[in-house]
């Protein structure tokens, strides 16, 4: 075998080697992503608005339309940073939304439904994947991550609502129950009793909230919208951070063979800040 | 006719080069990952049995003896593999890292793949898994000690076992691979780190519960240092650029020339990028 000067031989050095490497490093990547997605985001999902996504008799007009897509716009924004500023992948949100929503049906099939009992009409969780489309659509077409904030974000609130309606309006509809009137959703929540939770229905269902009609959620789904473009250029910014290269010093470095001093050159090229 | 590669292996021309020289064990990777699949459904499976029937009520000696042992078990297990692992990578690690072979490194790289793959998948079952299971059983079952059947397996069981894959990605890039032995990489800190910090985080959490909040809302503040901690997971988008990094400004020069990128975009190739 031929040797060149850089040390490769004629097979290993190839162009197809090379690709392959790189492809199969491609997989191991994407692998990594989803599951961190499934994990991360997940925890995310869950401790800051997952009373909201556990329960139908939850899914009110008031926090729920406001409170899920402000907080679930985060993780699709720093994703679309890492993702675009350095692969110019335009998915990132709609693979956050996937994950999120996977993760989901696995816990509320062996967790809620297998182990507490819920059924799975109680326990479904909410969708934003077709604001998430729709955020990866504007980054492509705009490039710009001010326009993808203003645009794809507000979209993004805007879209959450009327993307769950089609699960939700079973549950909305209007049931006589020894003479209260209530929504099926509620009535599912008094049926299947939740002893260590506070009842949400006695804290939301108060105020103003019928107000407008019995339509209080495109109020709703706009203050979200307007939250979503805030919340956008934040989690751009954090994802930003965390991809940024920093290093410091290490001081146990002489046990790996490296002298004490570190020099500008140690057999590699230094990273590109 | 033999020779002498990059990685100071000796070949000759009768000698197969493997396709994925570059990767010798992604078997192990997902064995490892099927072990770590198989625990946790065993005591998936071991809740589903014991969970209704012995773990109500902790003053029983039935609980003791099903949910404390389980509980000992986790932690003396968990323990040993971290010592075991820990001690090995350390005291077989690489003292003379200034004269590394390139394709060493790549290989290196691909095994820290690989490690920080089953991290990520043990965070999985913790962050994702585990974690809304819990949600599940404390909003219907009334809890009487901290040491409930969902977190003697998500909090005493799932989340030492990825701190210990963590911190063995850690100190397997360390003592293995110059980026991040010549220097402290702050990304992979963090990405270690700030999950590690949701144990620590516990206490809290259990300090809450055990003195105001006895019911559960899972969106409560109580809980939102799992969130920021949870965040930190977003440093791998960090680690993600310092091996691309290491990748085209070095190693893939190094070992493919200077046009290396031509290869990568050469059309006529079917594994044309």
């Amino acid at each position: 075998m031929a040797v060149s000067e850089s040390g490769s031989d004629s097979k290993l050095g190839s162009g197809a080697d090379l690709r392959f490497l790189s492809r199969i490093f491609d997989f191991a990547v994407a692998l990594i992503v989803l599951m961190l997605l499934m994990a991360a985001f997940h925890v995310h999902a869950m401790l800051t608005i997952g009373d909201w996504d556990f329960w139908v008799d939850w899914k009110d007009e008031r926090f729920w339309v406001v409170i899920t897509p402000v907080l679930l716009i985060t993780f699709p924004a720093a994703f679309q940073y890492i993702f675009w500023e350095n692969f110019r992948l335009p998915f990132a949100a709609t693979l956050c939304l996937l994950a999120l929503v996977l993760a989901e049906w696995i816990t509320r099939v062996t967790a809620f439904n297998m182990w507490a009992y819920m059924p799975f009409s109680m326990v479904w969780p909410a969708t934003l994947i077709p604001g998430a489309i729709v955020l990866d659509l504007v980054l492509m077409l705009t490039g710009n991550m001010l326009m993808t904030a203003i645009f794809g974000g507000m979209a993004f609130g805007l879209m959450f609502y009327p993307g769950n309606w089609p699960m939700l309006a079973a549950f909305m509809q209007p049931v006589d129950v020894h003479g209260s009137l209530m929504s099926v959703a509620d009535q599912i929540g008094y049926t299947y009793t939740r002893t260590s939770t506070p009842e949400y229905l006695r804290i939301i269902n108060r105020g103003t909230l019928r107000t407008f009609g019995g339509s209080a959620a495109p109020v709703s789904a706009f203050f979200s919208a307007f939250l979503c473009i805030i919340m956008y250029m934040i989690w751009w910014q954090i994802g930003k951070f965390f991809c940024k290269l920093i290093t410091i010093p290490n001081v146990l470095r002489t046990h790996m063979g490296y002298g004490q001093e570190e020099k500008p050159n140690e057999g590699d090229l230094p990273l590109k800040a | 006719m033999a020779s002498l590669d990059t990685a100071g292996t000796v070949e000759t021309s009768k000698t197969k080069t493997p396709k994925m020289w570059f990767w010798t064990s992604p078997g192990k990777m997902f064995l490892a990952m099927a072990v770590i699949a198989s625990g946790w459904l065993i005591q998936r499976w071991y809740q589903q049995w014991a969970g209704w029937e012995f773990g109500m009520d902790s003053t029983h000696p039935d609980f003791q003896f099903y949910w404390m042992n389980l509980f000992y078990f986790n932690l003396a297990f968990t323990a040993a593999l971290g010592i075991g692992i820990w001690s090995y990578l350390w005291l077989t690690r690489d003292r003379d890292m200034v004269n590394l072979a390139p394709r060493e490194e790549v290989k290196r790289i691909f095994n820290f793949v690989g490690i920080l793959t089953c991290y990520v998948f043990a965070v999985y079952w913790a962050g994702s898994f585990f974690a809304e299971q819990d949600a599940a059983w404390h909003q219907v079952a009334i809890r009487d000690t901290s040491f409930t059947p969902s977190h003697i397996v998500l909090f005493y069981g799932a989340f030492p076992l990825y701190i210990v894959l963590g911190i063995t990605s850690y100190v397997y890039a360390m003592t293995r691979l110059p980026i991040y032995s010549r220097r402290i990489s702050i990304p992979l800190t963090m990405a270690v780190a700030g999950p590690f910090m949701l144990m620590p985080n516990l206490g809290f959490n259990e300090w809450g519960h055990a003195f105001w909040a006895f019911e559960e809302i899972f969106t409560a503040p109580i809980h939102y240092g799992f969130v920021i901690f949870g965040w930190t997971a977003l440093a791998l988008g960090g680690v993600l650029m310092e091996v691309v990094n290491r990748f085209v400004n070095y190693l893939f020069p190094t070992i493919y020339g200077k046009d290396f990128a031509k290869e990568l975009t050469d059309k006529k190739s079917p594994m044309s990028l």
